[in-house]
């Protein structure tokens, strides 16, 4: 064979294959964006469409799949269309396989009801047969026949009604029972995931070309799965919250904007109920918080990292940090209760609420900022060392400033973590389960001057209050109920607050990460 | 050391070989002589190097090295990759140090006065002998601020905010020294009108010249530079030659290069290392690009190995 045919970049007459291929990866997409619609209830598969089971529907559809599949396979394998498939289809994807026909014909065996020595075995022989078929044949057959027989398998059971919506299968020793409604879109987007990564083999003819398609198309549809179910967890929040939030806003009138859930308290005379108490007290917390941890974190990283003499110390404090980040936040709740209230008046107030949510902001932004200064490269600080320029002030000047977007993204990650914090606040700042509006803290305006010592007082610091999460948590231990109408409404309300709070701290983070990147870089 | 004559059977055989001259104990066949690197520079002597030795970890890159280096004037180095002209370089400004594996021994005389004795300044000691490394490695800020880095930390122009309160601040004088600067470094022309843009955004051989801008701005008495000519074109490196020959006017300057043209055309004395940190010829530059003393010199040069 001359070398041109060989390594011809364009491979002719297969056009038609690629094209069924390509339609296969379609189809693929389509049934698996299906099955994850069923499994997070935005599809229903009980009401029959156009006459026609969804499931069933589904069901004809990998049958047609995984026929089609194998039918690339074969078709590659007899030598009909021009492709360039590996001696075998590897040992990945051969154990792979041997773990999915182990558990199908376990699992089918089990629902037939055999006994557990049964079960092993027909596991175990379908497991060894699917090793078998991806291992030694050709690539073409070995990465398509144990994926098609998946999806033909599936579909059956699925078109048949074996696997449908009256389904159900009790599962004794784990005391719980799997419906229809779970088992149909896992099926689904389980073949309809080996399908795509077939197809999209096919459609690369198979080799390393093909392998790269393959894993694209894996890739992207694993992706899509878990965007979905972060879009789906946000959606629904919003969804259920958006009526609590929005009651009685409206545009227009004296105030412009009258937003009452924001900028009310919960007491008897306010018409619609408010977080504003708990809202004010969430921003305050977390301010209180970042300008205690970050100036005395990047301090110590700074110490750490530039002036400390790497070695046993600096190894033992990177421990002590890393294991103070990972402390659950009841325990430094304990401590700002135990240690910081009787300090501070002996109540449960804000300072000791920031505190706490500061000492534990703390390390992790020690954690990154000592990871985002050392990541500085030592070219910067030779340099300018050989300028004649001291320490002190090349950090200043140089690296701080290169440091910067990795600290901020440090700040931002602890940021979401203090802001939505329950345990340390129920613990030490404490507040009422639906303030009025007067109990918001009002930092700005409570500083006092005074002729004695400490000169500045500020009362609303040290008094208790509340907060987003704590007043939601409140709220639920309570029963939902109180002197509020519809107080699950509200809650939902302050959930979608919370969560609105914490991505406006992330904007604030994301833009001042930005900004200094672009200063940095461009 | 024995006294054997560089001409002698062994040299000859490997010079009709036409191969490295060590034998396999890795003792050098033919001998340095202290003479060869006993140059009297004649001029008044900036730098005065004694008995210099250099360890990284086990690693010995520089052996014993001694020379006077005389002020107002080039001295070139050069000598084979690996062969410690870089070490020896940061010798001088005590950049090594910042090296945790490396120690350092002898003495480097700085106007008569040991840089290595306690209690110098270092800070001092770089501004007063400036440096540019071999790999350009501006700062990610932009190409003023790069220039400008220097003289604002030390003091010299005044731009922070309490500077402009009280009407310190001299803009025009950082202007005046960020143009002279790049016009030095023969890099005005391409980036007067960009001087707000970041300095990683620079081509390579434009960031070497800045990293040269850098340098001149904080106007050291003596300037090393690696290499500084690696990463140009002809025209730019020739406008980098006009560079340090006029640097030689006021300055005192210490090239390290691998052109041999370059040596032979910017500097006054040229010092050769070979490979194992050994200092083996120092002299005039028309006498070893000539008449070098040293046979391993000659091959060096004529490109016989290295
Ligand atoms: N930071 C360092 N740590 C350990 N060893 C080093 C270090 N820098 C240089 N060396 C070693 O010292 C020797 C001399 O290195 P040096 O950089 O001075 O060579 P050079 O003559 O500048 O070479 P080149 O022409 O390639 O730049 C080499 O063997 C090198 O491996
Ligand atoms: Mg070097």
């Amino acid at each position: 064979m001359s070398r041109a045919t060989e390594t011809a970049l364009v491979r002719e007459g297969r056009s038609s294959y690629e094209g069924a291929a390509a339609t296969a990866i379609g189809l693929s997409g389509v049934v698996f964006a299906v099955g994850l619609g069923t499994l997070v209830d935005v599809l229903k598969i009980t009401p029959p469409a156009a006459g026609v089971q969804l499931s069933t529907a589904m069901g004809i559809a990998l049958l047609s799949l995984g026929v089609g599949v194998i039918g690339f396979g074969l078709a590659s394998r007899l030598g009909y269309v021009d492709t360039r498939p590996q001696p075998s289809a590897g040992i990945v994807a051969a154990v792979a396989f041997t773990c999915v026909w182990f558990a199908i014909g376990a699992l089918v065996a089990g629902a037939i009801g055999l006994g557990t020595v049964s079960w092993m075995a027909v596991g175990l022989v379908a497991g060894a047969v699917a090793f078998a078929v991806t291992a030694f044949p050709r690539e073409d057959i070995g990465s398509t026949l144990p994926a098609g027989s998946v999806a033909v398998l599936g579909g059956v059971a699925l078109a048949t009604g074996v696997i449908g919506p009256g389904w159900e299968w009790v599962l004794v020793s784990y005391n719980a029972t799997l419906f229809g409604d779970t088992a149909v879109p896992v099926v689904v987007m389980f073949a309809s995931l080996l399908t795509g990564w077939a197809a999209a083999k096919a459609y690369g003819g198979f080799g390393a070309r093909g392998r790269n398609v393959g894993a694209y198309v894996l890739i992207y549809l694993i992706v899509l799965s878990i965007l979905s179910v972060l879009v789906g967890l946000v959606a629904f929040v919003v969804v259920k919250g958006l009526p609590g939030l929005f009651h009685g806003f409206s545009i227009g009138g004296e105030q412009v904007i009258s937003w009452p859930f924001l900028t009310n308290g919960a007491s008897l005379l306010a018409d619609v109920a408010g977080v504003f108490p708990a809202l004010v007290g969430t921003v305050w917390l977390v301010i209180g918080a970042v300008l205690f941890a970050v100036p005395t974190g990047v301090g110590a990283a700074v110490f750490l990292s530039e002036y400390a003499e790497q070695g046993r110390f600096t190894q033992v404090v990177e421990v002590a940090t890393n294991g103070l980040w990972s402390t659950p936040s009841i325990v430094f709740g304990l401590f700002g209760a135990a240690f910081l209230i009787p300090r501070f008046g002996n109540n449960k107030s804000l300072i000791a609420g920031m505190l706490t949510l500061g000492f534990m902001l703390l390390p992790l932004v020690l954690i990154t900022s000592r990871e985002a200064i050392l990541a500085v490269p030592d070219e910067y600080r030779d340099a300018s060392a050989a300028l004649g320029v001291s320490k002190w002030k090349t950090i200043r000047s140089v690296v701080l400033p290169a440091a910067v977007p990795g600290i901020t993204t440090g700040v931002i990650l602890g940021v979401g973590r203090i802001a939505g914090e329950t345990a340390p606040i129920l613990l030490t700042t404490g507040g009422g389960v639906l303030p009025g509006k007067s109990a918001a803290p009002s930092v700005l305006g409570g500083f006092q001057v005074s002729a004695s010592p400490p000169f500045v007082t500020n009362p609303s610091l040290l008094e208790a209050t509340s907060a987003l999460p704590y007043q939601l948590y409140a709220l639920i231990t309570a029963g939902l109920s109180g002197n509020i109408e519809a107080p699950q409404q509200f809650a939902w309300g302050l959930a979608l607050t919370l969560l609105l709070v914490v991505l406006v701290f992330y904007a604030i983070g994301i833009a001042t990460r930005y900004y200094f990147r672009k200063k940095l870089h461009q | 050391m024995s006294q054997t004559d560089p001409v002698d059977a062994t040299d000859e055989m490997n010079r009709t070989a036409g191969q490295t001259i060590s034998t396999t104990d890795g003792e050098t066949a033919e001998e340095t002589r202290s003479e060869w690197v006993d140059y009297d520079t004649g001029g008044k002597t900036k730098l005065a190097v004694k008995d210099l030795d250099v360890h990284y970890s086990d690693d010995h890159a520089l052996k014993d090295v001694s020379m006077d280096i005389p002020e107002q004037s080039v001295t070139a180095l050069i000598g084979p990759s690996g062969c410690g002209k870089s070490t020896f370089l940061r010798c001088l400004n005590r950049m090594n140090d910042r090296i945790r594996s490396a120690s350092i021994n002898g003495t480097v005389e700085l106007d008569g006065e040991d840089i290595y004795q306690d209690g110098i300044d270092l800070v001092e000691l770089r501004k007063r002998v400036g440096m540019v490394f071999q790999s350009p490695n501006p700062f990610p800020k932009s190409i003023r601020a790069n220039v400008s880095y220097g003289p604002r930390k030390h003091g010299d122009i005044e731009t922070g905010l309490l500077a402009r309160l009280t009407g310190r601040a001299d803009p025009e004088s950082e202007e005046e020294l960020v143009k002279r600067s790049l016009e030095r470094a023969a890099l005005w022309e391409e980036v007067s009108d960009r001087l707000e843009d970041n300095a990683l955004g620079l081509s390579g051989g434009q960031q070497q010249r800045l990293c040269i801008a850098r340098c001149l701005a904080v106007d050291p008495e003596i300037i090393l530079m690696d290499e500084p000519a690696s990463a140009l074109d002809p025209i730019a490196t020739s406008k980098i030659e006009d560079l340090i020959e006029d640097l030689a006017q006021d300055y005192t300057v210490v090239v390290v290069t691998h052109s041999m043209q370059q040596a032979a055309r910017v500097s006054d004395q040229t010092a050769v290392f070979l490979t194992g940190g050994e200092l083996v010829e120092y002299d005039n530059t028309e006498k070893i690009f000539e008449d070098p003393e040293s046979q391993r010199v000659e091959d060096y040069i004529s490109g016989k190995f290295g």
